[in-house]
């Protein structure tokens, strides 16, 4: 091919598009690639106990007390809104002893999870991110390497280790909360009682329900952190870079989370 | 010997950064390294502690820790001067081992002392000034007791009299630790007043090795360009090229 046919084939849309579609899946298998290289060596630190104590308590704080008060209100306004939809209509059509039933299932096994999880994401996830793609940008983790400290070790332990601790707490509150506020809702919008309301939300939940409701919390939690982190980790460039970083985070996030939430949906309730 | 790096070379993308550079420091030596912007300087700053490695060639330094002092001090924004300082105390296990916590807070202190700053343990980075910053990264990189010391543009945006402090501890820092050093620096002030030695770079390559003296008598003409800080010469600057 000579310079000026190559030169033509270049400026064509077919290879525009080829060339854009290479270029946008080898980012993603490497952020995929930094992902699982990450969460090896959390792994590998965890094993060998390697926690900074001290790291974990502060994270441990943020991740769960502070994420706290907007998690309670996604959750919570979800609720009201579902309820609200709902409760009327269902006395309606007569089944008014279901609401109860609807709205715990619905809180327990999705929204309480999955919502904490958005709150979560756009809460702690971003500032995990722009944190570590600043210290990456002012040279903060060069400084770690070179005082020959680990900053997998330093940096992703802990808030690893937090989102895998703190995340079942945080959602467990968030749902009691959502199925009050649902209680709440179907009372002042269709005059379901309380009694009737909450009889009938015990017929829907099982033990196992709480316990996939809190694996996938602490999944989430985990989930969330290692991706926020490496993304942070993996930045480049000034603030430009730090945007991107928490951007990308905050995306990969959110599908990485809808990914699994399906994941978790076929495995134990298919 | 302390550093000695044979035969360097280092590419990004297409164009090659570092391209044949060999050099010697000796323990209690200080070797300044000079050059435009672009011109690979800090490069080898990080091939020889590590955070790059290089395509081809040898870094062959002495045992013992590495140092060094950022151009942007990078301090942690989030913790103190004293757990700033005592970042590598308390993150390594094997140096977490060897001190107590008392022990600890006195070796920061200590260090602080010697760049000047008592006292100012519970400070965070973004109290400090620019030159504050710059000594408070004087300490925490001497706090392992380092056998190589290196200067990523440690007078980069200080003031005159900021600047003269900074090169008096660095030769304070050398002649306490005996630790062979390398500075990256643009200021001339900074290469007679700290330097033993002097290599100049371009294109990657080594154009001028001598002393600060041999250096400002401009023999050479690359040397003779950069000391009058001219446009005309041998070398170009990277848009031109």
């Amino acid at each position: 091919m000579d310079y000026s046919l190559k030169k033509y084939y270049k400026q064509s849309a077919t290879y525009k598009i080829f060339s854009g579609i290479f270029t946008y899946s080898a980012a993603i298998i490497s952020t995929l690639g930094d992902i699982s290289l990450n969460a090896v060596e959390v792994a590998k630190c965890i094993l060998k106990g390697q926690i900074d104590r001290r790291e974990l308590i502060e994270q441990c704080n943020r991740f769960g007390i502070s994420s706290l008060p907007i998690t309670l209100s996604i959750v919570g306004m979800t609720s009201v809104i579902v309820a609200s939809q709902v409760a009327l209509e269902m006395v309606k059509q007569g089944g008014g002893n279901f609401v109860g039933l609807l709205m715990t299932m619905l809180i327990v096994r999705e929204v309480g999870v999955i919502m904490s999880g958005f709150a979560i994401i756009s809460m702690i996830g971003s500032s995990l991110a722009s944190e570590i793609a600043t210290m990456r940008v002012t040279e903060q983790i060069d400084a770690i390497k070179v005082l020959k400290v680990n900053p997998i070790r330093y940096l992703f332990v802990p808030r690893v280790l937090s989102g895998l601790i703190m995340m079942p707490p945080v959602v467990a509150i968030a749902a009691a909360v959502g199925v009050i506020a649902g209680a709440i809702t179907a009372n002042l919008t269709s005059g379901l009682g309380y009694l009737a309301f909450f009889d009938s939300a015990w017929l829907g939940i099982y033990m196992k329900d709480l316990s996939v409701c809190m694996l996938k919390a602490a999944t989430f939690g985990a989930v969330i952190a290692l991706i926020s982190c490496s993304c942070g980790y993996a930045a480049h460039g000034g603030a430009k870079g730090v945007g991107e970083a928490t951007t990308k985070a905050v995306v990969w996030s959110f599908v990485a989370i809808v990914i699994l939430d399906m994941f978790f949906a076929m495995v134990f309730f298919f | 010997m302390s550093i000695e790096v044979k035969n360097l070379v280092k590419t990004f993308g297409d164009k090659r950064v570092i391209d044949g550079v060999s050099f010697k420091v000796n323990n209690g030596e200080t070797l300044a390294i000079v050059g435009f912007s672009g011109s690979g300087k800090s490069t080898i700053l990080k091939l020889i502690c590590g955070l790059t490695t290089p395509d081809s060639g040898e870094i062959i330094t002495s045992e013992g820790d590495i140092a060094m002092v950022f151009q942007y001090s990078a301090l942690f924004d989030s913790l103190n001067v004293a757990d700033n300082i005592a970042f590598a105390l308390h993150e390594r296990k094997e140096l977490r081992k060897k001190y107590t916590e008392k022990e600890i807070k006195n070796i920061v202190a200590e260090k602080l002392e010697l760049v000047g700053l008592k006292g100012i343990e519970n400070k965070f980075p973004s109290e400090l000034s620019g030159g504050m910053q710059k000594r408070v990264s004087f300490a925490r990189a001497i706090v392992t007791e380092p056998k190589t010391i290196l200067y990523d543009e440690p007078t980069a945006g200080l003031d005159p009299i900021s600047s003269t402090l900074i090169e008096d501890y660095i030769v304070r820092l050398k002649d306490e630790t005996h630790a062979a050093s390398v500075v990256v620096t643009h200021q001339m002030s900074t290469i007679t007043r700290t330097a033993n030695r002097v290599i100049m770079l371009y294109n990657g390559k080594v154009v001028f090795e001598g002393t600060p003296e041999e250096m400002l008598r401009q023999d050479n003409e690359y040397t003779k360009q950069f000391c009058m800080a001219s446009l005309e010469g041998p070398m170009r600057m990277i848009a031109e090229n």
